[in-house]
């Protein structure tokens, strides 16, 4: 009986000294939810669109912040006792001591991409060049065009032009041993042009059919089997790239259907409204990516390549070649531990 | 003897017993502290009585509260730096720390505010060690799927994001490839004057 209770003693005193698994953390999360109200669901608009190159894709994010910071210098005192988050005076004391290896988690560290930049003054004057391309005619031009079309139809006509690049995507999965892929889209083409009035619509996705779009391409069967991005090049029109990447800009001349029935000029006239589509379901992406960089050729560049190496992973796991191996894609590979 | 040695193997299993009871709970906490936030900004955002524009100044201000509890920004800010925020003076770490959270909200409030309801979905969580938590969601528009995932780190109990991934791209991994190479030709001084300038031209 003694024993009993002198374990039992024990135990309280364990779980006080540790804290109780399963406690503090839900307690601070659900303590903040009755001072506001709470809420469901969810949704916001300023991730919401994004398109093509991340770029031009969603706001990242909230980061929201708050910023009653009132310019540092005039309010330090009133600092120390305020300490929102943990921000106590230390903290700006603290030395940065190579914490965890350069502060790079382990399942994260492949992010620090680099990317050889040795045309970077090119590059700089065609991101200039884009950018005023998008800010004087693609922006205008798209917010008229937005006011003119309704969404609905805007959305058609994407969807259009991404049923019509449909080979491109074929061949690749099947490049990347990735047959449920190849499968996938085979079958969404065939449902897309006869039920989807030729691809304007995409009732491959309604719930009951649901093939998953396969967004892939030559640069990323190339870079699966190990191709790197070489550099980076920023091309006119088109945007971030890299010589491997570029090989999609040959790939989908050759694998476009349109473009053996008509000749190669309409293909110019083509990308211009593909461009105005595309941006006026993205308006407003480009911008935030834009006004939260410090220097926005660096960021764009870095997100790209960012992108494009998870793009490479996500394919990694999906092929038969490479998604037994370790390393393919950390993330899809491992189921989540379970503590 | 025997009938002790029984009670202490009870006693040893139901301890393990409610340690691993006790471990569904703690996983998801992260994925719920980040669930419940998002729900609040949603809430204000939805809110009738804070419609049309002179709301604004309103909205933005519960909007920041919710921000502040929910952003751990002195480890966004270090992450971004690492090496390089032994180069600032503690003052200029706080100056830094506070132009770059007025950079960010200046540039996403707007974003946030157009909200126009999309739908957001929080479907896995993936624990990184004890105190990290990667939360994987997506926004759901007409016209295309955003993943985003919310990086977190556990401190003094609370889950708080440190970097947030918008399509497969970090937000820290891109601020330290823009400070690391700003600073590598610049000082500390200069960074902070282009914070500055970037946060008055707004």
């Amino acid at each position: 009986m003694k024993v009993n209770l002198f374990i039992l003693v024990l135990v309280i005193f364990f779980f006080a000294a540790v804290g109780f698994p399963g406690c503090p953390a839900p307690d601070a999360a659900c303590a903040q939810t009755p001072e506001m109200g709470d809420g469901q669901v969810t949704g916001d608009g300023q991730w919401g669109r994004g398109d093509r190159l991340w770029a031009m894709g969603d706001g990242k994010s909230q980061d929201p912040v708050h910023a009653e910071s009132p310019s540092a210098g005039e309010d330090v005192p009133a600092r120390k006792d305020m300490k929102p988050s943990g921000r106590s005076q230390d903290a700006f004391q603290d030395e940065y001591k190579d914490e965890g290896q350069d502060y790079d988690d382990e399942p994260f560290a492949d992010e620090r991409v680099t990317i050889a930049d040795p045309i970077e003054p090119f590059n700089r004057l065609m991101h200039r060049f884009n950018d005023r391309l998008y800010f004087w005619l693609l922006k205008p031009v798209a917010e008229g065009y937005k006011e003119a079309v309704p969404e609905p139809a805007r959305i058609s006509v994407k969807n259009f032009y991404y049923h019509l690049l449909f080979p491109i995507r074929f061949v690749n999965c099947v490049l990347q041993a990735d047959l449920t892929g190849a499968g996938s889209e085979a079958g969404r083409f065939a449902i897309n042009t006869v039920w989807g009035v030729g691809g304007l619509l995409d009732p491959s996705s309604n719930q009951g059919i649901e093939l998953p779009k396969q967004n892939t391409d030559f640069g990323q069967t190339l870079g699966m089997y190990g191709v790197g991005h070489g550099f980076y090049i920023v091309w006119p029109f088109l945007g971030p790239s890299s010589p491997r990447d570029s090989v999609d800009i040959a790939g989908e001349y050759v694998l476009d259907p349109l473009s053996y029935f008509t000749p190669w000029y309409t293909s110019l006239g083509k990308r211009p409204l593909k461009m105005i589509n595309n941006a006026s379901l993205s308006l407003g992406d480009y911008e935030a990516v834009i006004e939260a960089a410090i220097d926005p050729y660096i960021a764009i560049r870095n997100g790209y390549i960012q992108y494009r190496m998870k793009e490479v992973q996500a394919r990694r796991a999906k092929s038969l070649f490479f998604r037994n191996r370790k390393n393919a894609a950390p993330e899809a590979a491992d189921p989540p531990p379970a503590n | 003897m025997q009938n002790r040695i029984l009670k202490k193997r009870l006693i040893g299993c139901s301890l393990f017993l409610m340690l691993l009871l006790s471990i569904p709970a703690y996983a998801g906490a992260p994925l719920s502290a980040v669930e419940n936030t998002v729900n609040r900004v949603l809430d204000v955002l939805r809110d009738p009585k804070l419609k049309g524009p002179t709301a604004k100044p309103a909205k933005t201000e519960k909007l920041r509260v919710i921000y502040k509890d929910m952003f751990d920004e002195m480890e966004f800010s270090r992450r971004t730096l690492t090496r390089n925020w032994n180069k600032f003076t503690p003052e200029q770490r706080r100056e830094f720390v506070d132009l770059f959270e007025q950079v960010l909200e200046k540039t996403y409030l707007d974003r946030i505010l157009e909200y126009s309801n999309e739908k957001i979905v929080f479907y896995k969580e993936t624990m990184i060690g004890e105190d990290k938590a990667e939360i994987q969601s997506k926004v759901i528009a007409s016209s295309k799927e955003v993943p985003i995932y919310y990086r977190m780190i556990l401190k003094n109990g609370k889950w708080k994001v440190y970097d947030v991934v918008v399509e497969n791209v970090s937000l820290v991994q891109n601020y330290r490839t823009q400070f690391n190479e700003i600073l590598a030709g610049g000082t500390p001084e200069q960074l902070l004057e282009t914070l500055r300038k970037k946060v008055k031209t707004h």
